[in-house]
């Protein structure tokens, strides 16, 4: 255990080298945020209230979607230069879990984010953008846990796709493939109530929807009680279903490079 | 010295093209996933701003074609110069990987080698697919007369549009002379005000217009032309003579940036490989 | 007047300060630091037509700058170049059409065509006449092989052949002066031999001038006439590589193989450096003492199987100098 709270920290570390990183990331969410709200404010200027929200409400959720983009960003491309550049063979021969090893690397990033991205950009959204608070403590409690699976959703899609680099070695058509359609169908752009009811239906299907629309809407206190326990369900439910496509192509994998050696 | 005659140069540029399309069709299959990937990437912005019109109809008097001509300049323009100064935004990696200093030893200038040597055929594509289809789909829908006239200048907006892009990315590689890595810099004033500018400005606040207009002039790169064509109402707060100023722009801040750069030329700090 | 001069060359760098440990970095991240440093500090040489020289140094030293000001590609803090009454950075393309680089890290020719396609790019951008360029090429293709693999995608050379098509696209346009970076490096045995005749025998032919660097002595030895080592930004020798021999090369090593295992063997006058079964090696100054004497007094006591006398490496010169142990007299300049 104590090796992989190595590795986060070491992520975390390798972070701070990247000046101009920690910086464009947290400008970027801003300008989007910024960007997105001039819009809603422009259309809000005709009705008070369109499909029964109001103003001040999707501009919490366009601050949310985008401060969370900020944290779930992860290295898109750390295990395909590994496979790239041959370093997965030794990866591969040492003690340990490669998928954990994975997963350690991308938390000591993601609490980078927190801390050093997440939090100014916070503070500038209170203040510039008018944040709302949460609905309440309790939302607010399983907005945090519902974030955590919406997080653990996304990691698992995308090692999916990291994954394909074994055998497709690039993967940066398919990352941003994935990356388009993540951030139509998952309600990062755009609230998914006002797309058209038969898209919705569609999304309801896939587990995009899990990774931000279900923690944003908790937050907002959208979700009636009842439901939070089966939305947050619907998450636990993607996790594992990604998760075991994930280990199985890991598996196979695995095998692929002990039979070609590497 | 056997000196190069502008004929000369013209045709060696074409046998530098001839070698960076076969290069690309080396790796067709590579290319044309990536061509599609951009494609998606890109659209999804068009996309957002679709399912907002399908449902709003319109924002502030601009209609959904209106909004989606005004888009289509960004990716033309954009497309247009990606295609040509591919090397000018790849400028700080040539350096770091020395190609830059290969450059410094042949006896070709240096822009012109930089433009030569790098094509990047699936940016172009895949920018230039989602200008074409937007423009296609509004240029006859928003009651614009397409006599020649017309299309002169939107020829030369376009013109302009790449060429104002490509001063900002051609100051930002300015700096690898003194290795400084602005890169991630550029990329993050760059990308962001094309993405404020996927709207009209006017959406905007004032000071937001101000730096759209006279400090990264994306309001050149579509906004003004779009006005030129469309008239909005919204546009009357301007200055009547911004509408046809976007070839004007693009000439002056290449030339500034020109200057710049030939003196960053003669300060050129080598970083190359390994050792210094 | 000489082909080449160079007159009190300066070249400073601003380094960016990194600190340590995790409080140093964010401290890094919020207010950069600068320090600067001389690379190049006050160079003095001149170079004929037609010579070959080595430069040699540590990484770091400032070679690699030297060279890169000389090609060009650098512009000097101070001080001035001259490359056949040119400066290389004000008259960049006029110098740059009489020049060739090797570059042995990365090659000239584009990855994913033709070895053939670039040569046919550069015979456009160096305006060779077509018939030099076919006999040019066709000289090199003989003497390197390059027949075998010219129509080939560089990416699938190997690194020898790599080298060898390098090496060709830099003459292809007869230069007067060529740099070598490290060209045999990473290459079998076999290779830089190859490598290294045909290039004394472009030297010979084409009266080109030539610059290395390297870390290969034995590039040095068998290509160069001259040497110059820079350490420290400065000159720390100038002159031929027999005369370093000769001048600081006094040690000698006396390799012994007894016929019996003997304990600890004294030999005055000679130092005992290093031993393995029966074998022992004595190094000895022969400025100091006589080998004949040596093996008197050695043959009178033990038995010896076999023995040989070994003059020292350039290599190990070298790395005395570098690590400060032989004392150079900066003033000594020699052209041979």
């Amino acid at each position: 255990m104590r090796v992989y709270l190595e590795f986060a920290k070491k992520s975390f570390q390798n972070n701070i080298v990247y000046r101009m990183d920690y910086f464009a990331g947290v400008i970027n969410a801003l300008v989007m945020i910024f960007v997105n709200i001039s819009i809603w404010k422009a259309i809000y200027e005709e009705e008070e209230s369109l499909e029964g929200v109001q103003f001040k409400i999707v501009a919490t959720y366009i601050v949310l979607s985008f401060l969370m983009q900020v944290v779930y960003t992860m290295d898109e491309y750390f295990i395909e230069g590994k496979v790239r550049s041959g370093l997965i063979s030794s990866d591969l021969m040492k003690p340990i879990n490669f998928r954990l090893y994975v997963f350690s690397y991308n938390v000591g990033t993601t609490i980078f984010r927190l801390l050093m991205q997440l939090m100014p950009a916070l503070l500038v959204s209170i203040f510039l953008f008018k944040l709302l608070p949460p609905f309440s403590t309790e939302m607010f409690i399983f907005f945090m846990v519902s974030s955590v699976l919406g997080y653990l959703v996304l990691y698992n899609l995308n090692f999916i796709v990291w994954a394909s680099s074994f055998w497709f070695y690039w993967t940066f058509s398919l990352v941003t493939i994935k990356d388009a359609a993540v951030m139509i169908f998952s309600g990062a752009l755009i609230p998914l109530w006002f797309m058209p009811q038969w898209l919705i239906d569609f999304i309801k299907l896939t587990p995009f929807d899990s990774i931000f629309y279900t923690p944003i809407r908790i937050y907002l206190g959208q979700i009636p009680q009842e439901e939070i326990w089966t939305s947050m369900l619907r998450q636990v439910v993607w996790v594992v279903l990604l998760f075991g496509i994930g280990q199985l192509m890991w598996k196979a994998a695995a095998k692929k490079m002990v039979v070609q050696g590497g | 010295m056997r000196k190069h005659t502008f004929w000369d140069l013209t045709t060696l540029f074409f046998r530098y093209t001839k070698l960076t399309l076969k290069t690309t069709l080396e790796y067709k299959f590579d290319r044309s996933l990536i061509t599609v990937a951009i494609f998606f990437r890109e659209m999804i912005s068009v996309a957002v701003m679709f399912l907002i019109l399908l449902r709003f109809l319109h924002i502030r008097g601009w209609e959904m074609q209106e909004l989606m001509f005004l888009y289509s300049f960004l990716f033309l323009s954009y497309s247009l110069f990606v295609f040509l100064f591919a090397g000018v935004r790849d400028f700080d990696g040539m350096v770091h990987s020395g190609d830059f200093d290969r450059f410094l030893t042949r006896p070709l200038g240096l822009l012109y080698q930089i433009i030569a040597a790098r094509v990047d055929y699936p940016a172009t594509l895949g920018h230039g697919i989602v200008g074409l289809v937007l423009f296609f789909n509004t240029a006859f829908a928003v009651g614009i007369d397409w006599n020649w006239q017309n299309s002169l200048f939107y020829i030369m907006a376009i013109l302009g549009g790449a060429v104002i892009q490509a001063s900002i990315f051609m100051l930002s590689a300015c700096f690898s002379f003194w290795s400084v890595r602005t890169e991630n810099l550029r990329n993050l004033i760059f990308f962001n005000s094309r993405r404020v500018a996927g709207y009209p400005i006017t959406f905007y606040p004032g000071i937001i217009q101000k730096v759209l207009i006279f400090v990264v002039p994306f309001g050149f790169v579509n906004y003004f032309p779009s006005q030129f064509f469309l008239h909005k109402a919204d546009g009357e707060q301007f200055w009547s003579g911004f509408v046809y100023l976007t070839p004007a722009v693009g000439v002056v801040m290449f030339l500034l940036v020109s200057i710049f750069w030939k003196y960053g030329v003669k300060n050129y700090k080598s970083t190359g490989n390994a050792m210094y | 007047m000489a082909l080449i001069e160079v007159k009190d060359l300066v070249k400073e760098y601003q380094l960016n300060v990194r600190n340590k440990g995790l409080l140093g970095s964010i401290k890094s991240l919020l207010i950069p630091e600068y320090e600067t440093k001389r690379a190049v500090d006050n160079i003095n040489f001149t170079i004929e037509k037609g010579q070959t020289v080595g430069f040699i140094g540590p990484n770091g030293a400032g070679k690699s700058s030297t060279v890169k000001m000389l090609a060009g590609i650098l512009v000097p803090t101070a001080g001035s170049i001259t490359i056949g009454g040119l400066n290389p950075y004000k008259d960049r393309k006029m110098n740059a059409s009489r020049m060739g680089v090797v570059f042995g890290q990365r090659t000239q020719l584009w990855w994913d065509l033709p070895v053939s396609d670039t040569y046919d790019l550069l015979r456009h951008i160096y305006k060779v006449p077509e018939k030099e360029f076919k006999a040019n090429l066709d000289m090199f293709s003989e003497m390197l092989g390059l027949h075998e693999f010219i129509k080939q995608p560089v990416r699938q050379l190997s690194l020898g052949q790599k080298m060898r098509a390098d090496i060709a696209a830099a003459l292809l346009h007869d230069p007067e002066i060529i740099f070598f970076d490290e060209p045999t490096i990473g290459l079998d045995v076999i290779a830089k031999e190859k490598i290294r005749e045909f290039i004394r025998f472009i030297n010979r032919e084409k009266g080109t001038t030539m610059l290395f660097t390297t870390h290969d002595m034995v590039d040095i030895e068998k290509t160069c006439e001259r040497m110059i080592i820079i350490d420290h930004g400065t000159t720390v020798y100038d002159g031929t590589v027999d005369e370093i021999k000769r001048k600081y090369g006094s040690d000698r090593l006396l390799v012994v193989e007894f016929g019996e295992s003997y304990g600890s063997i004294q030999l005055p006058g000679a130092e005992l450096v290093e031993e393995r079964d029966n074998k022992k090696w004595f190094r000895f100054s022969k400025d100091d003492v006589q080998v004949s004497e040596l093996i008197n007094r050695l043959s009178q006591k033990y038995s010896i199987a076999d023995l040989t006398v070994q003059e020292p490496e350039i290599d190990s010169i070298i790395r005395e100098i570098y690590q400060g142990g032989i004392n150079l007299n900066a003033s000594l300049s020699g052209v041979c």
